[in-house]
């Protein structure tokens, strides 16, 4: 029973901690429909920019999110001016296949600078645990847990409080709407994506302490990902905090109960059940299709 | 002399396949090169299967790896269990892809765009997972040894050569016969508009497993090849995403959709590869340029090579297609027979509908709506927008499926039936917005229609003697035989009205409904279309017409019925409808005066 009580919290924190991750990937789905693959590939990045801040500089890693946020966010303006607005009349498949490139290419690049080898950053919490009477915790996940909930509050109180967060979100709800009362969607599509990427700034800082990182592991992450945003309702910030906690949970207690090497196929099964008996997901609805402009 | 284009052509096909050939004969030292040609081959024939789902059908998948993976475990499980030679178990191979490709295809049924790639993904992965999983079964991460080949060093790779380049060969020719089937215009037509596929009669479901299967069969038994060639596989190796997404590369490259794109992709990729992975034994840099080259092979040449040079090509060499001018006397030419033979008699009226609901959210867009349509009538629909009108026709049509009520046609319930059925039993219909095919020529669009499912049609010509003849009668019935073969797409919006007319003619509809046939077109064509309902109906068709051009559907449509907020709320003869304080209420305004009284104020 203890087992099971501390499998489950440790599975929540997991949780916490992806839908950061899924954040930024689930935000860019709902204003634009594009299945951002890069997302991973920023995420393993960030990481690994993290892990040179803290061995060259000496900063925690969690300190680290106020450097690396701001990187991705112009990593992901970047990347939106120069790439992907150029294909935004393009079926939204043809985006996955561009952003899967993107990855491919990105995942070439850290292979060339960081070479394939494991990397993780251990500030001297790493290995240590609270104890909460029979239940053990890891510091380094109730702090990027922690981490984790700030930055996704923040980025809450950012898309509900400021005229910017209104205008994505009225963006991803109705794009022609928007435009007609004078929102720029080109420029808030910019911006989104902008703000979508800066979340793997803080995910990929708290990931260096969670992780072993390495170029290729942008894979496990893409189908993460996918099956958290799937499952909660693709474009639905609440659906990826339910998913990913859901999904945490599950995982946690696969590898735990079952296997480890299992614990991932429970990401691929939930996302073709998912998207074959309820695509729109937990939190997702089904737009109304026959709408022609 | 002069030689025409197509000798040349054929001429390089046969000079090329010939060098292919003979190359191993000649050069039986150039091991190196050999392999190099085999992986050729074998990224074409994959390509050419992606083409099949992605490029025909329209559904891009990132998952088309598995069946190569599929295909070389089948033949490396059995390989450790019998001591024949594996090359006698990879058509088991393809047996094998092409079971897990009907399972796979019939997710398409459901799942569109963005939701089919995640699954592709998904499966990929899965299938990994399961092979370093079930260790019992697959050797998990150690992988599984084959024997190796048991014949003389100075045959070598030959034997692999020459059975991929004949699996790919086979491919380029089904992916060539299927392109000219009905088979084939279906999935073209599913690519264009899926639900309009389906309206005219394309059994949308069987396509698309078929073509799945189309697309993932002979990958496996070349997998199975593969895998005996390699001597060794192992699950990251065989269900690896990179393959996929070279697969994806050399279609795109070489342009999708086309018969040749693939193959000439193939030829393209293979050698990067190597020159990558040569230059720069880092693995970085490989991934690095091949990340940049797909990125930039999307962005800059969505279409890929062969396409853009046909346009080009065609672009140099454009022909002029002249107007049709036509007197308002030619209207009055022989019609066509639609029906060829007397529908079956009924009953009650053709259609009958009863109490239908449909709601959209919070929102109820039809709210027990009922009316009949008697046979023979040209019966009008009005209301305001928003009245409910386009989605009762989307609920007779079956794109939108009812949230209560019931739907007869000829005595027969379809309220329950897929859009196909319902073409079967004879309903055609138009849209708002016209919805041709845009990448199809006229004629194309016009023989796509069918009346009934057949197996053994999907493997008849897309175009017969005998439909391409009624296709061009349609056409010049409806006075656009000069555009047949045009692209629809290039057509203006009323031409697009009267092409989108003799295609559901195609069907030999007895009901056909007609959304706004009037809206946003010249008088001119207003005229002629009017023309063409009441030729079409004296033949005995029945129609039911949403307009909003007041003057043609008093003139043209009786009985007419009247929709607001989701119910039909006044029916009748023009003259009661137009007095009708309800109707002048809800729609025409109260300060509507019959024409007939216009003219004499």
């Amino acid at each position: 029973m203890i087992q099971l009580v501390q499998t489950i919290l440790l599975g929540l924190l997991i949780g916490g901690v992806y839908a950061l991750f899924a954040s930024g990937l689930t935000l860019i789905f709902g204003v634009m429909e594009i299945v951002n693959v890069t997302h991973a590939a920023f995420l393993v990045f960030a990481a690994l920019l993290t892990f040179e801040i803290w061995s060259r500089l000496h900063i925690d890693p969690l300190l680290a999110i106020l450097i690396t946020t701001p990187v991705m966010f112009f990593v992901g303006w970047g990347t939106y001016r120069l790439t992907i607005s150029r294909i935004r009349s393009a079926p939204v498949s043809m985006s996955v296949v561009l952003t899967f490139a993107l990855a491919i290419a990105i995942e070439g690049a850290m292979g060339m600078t960081w070479k394939n080898v494991f990397r993780s950053v251990t500030p001297s919490y790493f290995n240590q645990s609270f104890n909460i009477g029979p239940f053990d915790l890891p510091k380094a996940q109730v702090y990027g847990c922690g981490a984790a909930v700030v930055v996704l509050v923040a980025l809450y109180l950012l898309l509900s409080k400021t005229w910017a967060g209104r205008a994505i979100r009225s963006s991803s709800e109705n794009p022609q709407g928007a435009q007609l009362v004078g929102i720029d969607i080109k420029t808030v599509a910019a911006l989104t994506f902008a703000i979508g990427t800066a979340t793997t700034g803080a995910g990929g800082s708290i990931m260096s302490v969670l992780y072993s990182v390495f170029p290729a592991s942008l894979y496990l992450w893409v189908s993460r990902l996918l099956g958290i945003i799937v499952l909660g309702g693709m474009g639905s910030l609440p659906g990826a905090v339910i998913g990913a906690l859901a999904l945490g949970v599950a995982e946690t207690l696969t590898s735990t109960y079952v296997s480890n090497q299992w614990a991932v196929v429970v990401y691929y099964i939930v996302i073709l059940v998912v998207l074959l008996i309820r695509p729109q997901g937990i939190m997702g609805f089904k737009a109304r299709q026959d709408v022609v402009a | 002399m002069k030689v025409s284009p197509k000798t040349i052509r054929w001429g390089l096909l046969g000079l090329g396949a010939l060098l292919l050939v003979i190359f191993p004969i000649l050069a039986p030292g150039a091991q190196y090169f050999q392999t190099v040609l085999i992986l050729i081959f074998l990224l074409a024939t994959m390509s050419l299967g992606w083409n099949v789902i992605a490029g025909f059908t329209g559904y891009v998948s990132l998952g088309q790896s598995a069946f190569l993976g599929i295909g070389a475990y089948t033949v490396g499980i059995l390989s450790m269990h019998f001591h024949v030679s594996p090359l006698v178990f990879a058509p088991l191979g393809g047996v094998a892809a092409g079971l897990t490709a009907v399972i796979l295809g019939s997710t398409i049924t459901r799942a569109r765009e963005h939701a089919y790639v995640i699954i592709t993904i998904a499966f990929l992965f899965l299938m990994q997972a399961l092979g370093l999983n079930f260790a019992g079964l697959t050797g998990g991460s150690a992988g599984i040894t084959l024997p190796l080949p048991p014949w003389s060093e100075a045959i070598g790779n030959m034997p692999f050569y020459y059975l991929l380049f004949l699996i790919m060969v086979v491919s380029i020719v089904l992916s060539w016969w299927t392109r000219r089937t009905k088979f084939g215009m279906g999935l073209i037509a599913i690519r264009e508009d899926e639900d309009k596929a389906a309206a005219i009669g394309v059994r949308t479901p069987i396509y698309k497993i078929l073509a799945t299967v189309a697309s993932g069969t002979l990958i496996g038994v070349a997998g199975g090849v593969y895998a005996y060639f390699l001597s060794f596989i192992d699950p990251l190796g065989m269900f690896n995403i990179l393959v996929s997404v070279q697969i994806v590369l050399a279609c795109l490259v070489g342009g999708r959709g086309t018969i040749w794109g693939p193959v000439l992709g193939a030829f393209l990729v293979v050698p990067m590869n190597e020159i990558t992975n040569g230059v720069a034994s880092a693995q970085g840099v490989h991934l690095f340029v091949f990340g940049i080259v797909l990125g930039a092979v999307v962005m800059f040449l969505p279409r890929g090579i062969l396409p853009t040079l046909r346009e080009w090509w065609e672009r140099r060499h454009a022909q002029t297609v002249a107007f049709e001018r036509r007197s308002s006397s030619d209207n009055h030419r022989a019609a066509v027979r639609i029906l060829e033979r007397p529908p079956e008699p009924i009953t009650g009226p053709l259609l009958q509908v009863d109490g239908l609901v449909k709601r959209f959210g919070g929102l109820t867009a039809v709210d027990g709506c009922s009316f009949g349509v008697n046979e023979g009538t040209i019966t009008g629909l009005i209301g305001p927008n928003g009245s409910g009108k386009t989605t009762v026709f989307n609920m007779i049509t079956g794109m939108f499926r009812a949230d209560a009520g019931k739907i007869n046609l000829a005595d027969r319930r379809i309220d329950r039936l897929p859009p196909w059925q319902r073409a079967y039993q004879g309903l055609g219909r138009t849209f708002q917005t016209t919805r041709l095919f845009p990448e199809m020529t006229v004629v194309e669009n016009v023989v796509a229609p069918l009346r009934q499912f057949r197996w053994d049609n999907l493997a008849a010509d897309s175009v017969t003697g005998r439909e391409g003849k009624r296709a061009e009668e349609l056409l010049d019935f409806v006075g656009m035989a000069h555009f047949a073969e045009q692209k629809a797409q290039k057509l203006s919006f009323g031409q697009q009205k009267l092409v989108e007319l003799a295609q559901i003619l195609m069907l030999e509809p007895r009901l056909i409904l007609l959304d706004e046939p009037m809206g946003g077109i010249n008088p001119g064509l207003i005229e002629r279309i009017s023309w063409l309902i009441r030729e079409l109906n004296r033949q005995g068709l029945t129609f039911l017409i949403v307009e909003h051009n007041m003057p043609v559907v008093l003139q043209t449509c009786d009985p007419i019925l009247v929709m607001a907020r989701g119910k039909v709320i006044a029916q009748g003869h023009p003259d009661m409808i137009q007095s009708d304080p309800v109707v002048l209420d809800a729609y025409l305004g109260e300060d509507w005066a019959k024409p007939a009284e216009r003219k004499e104020a």
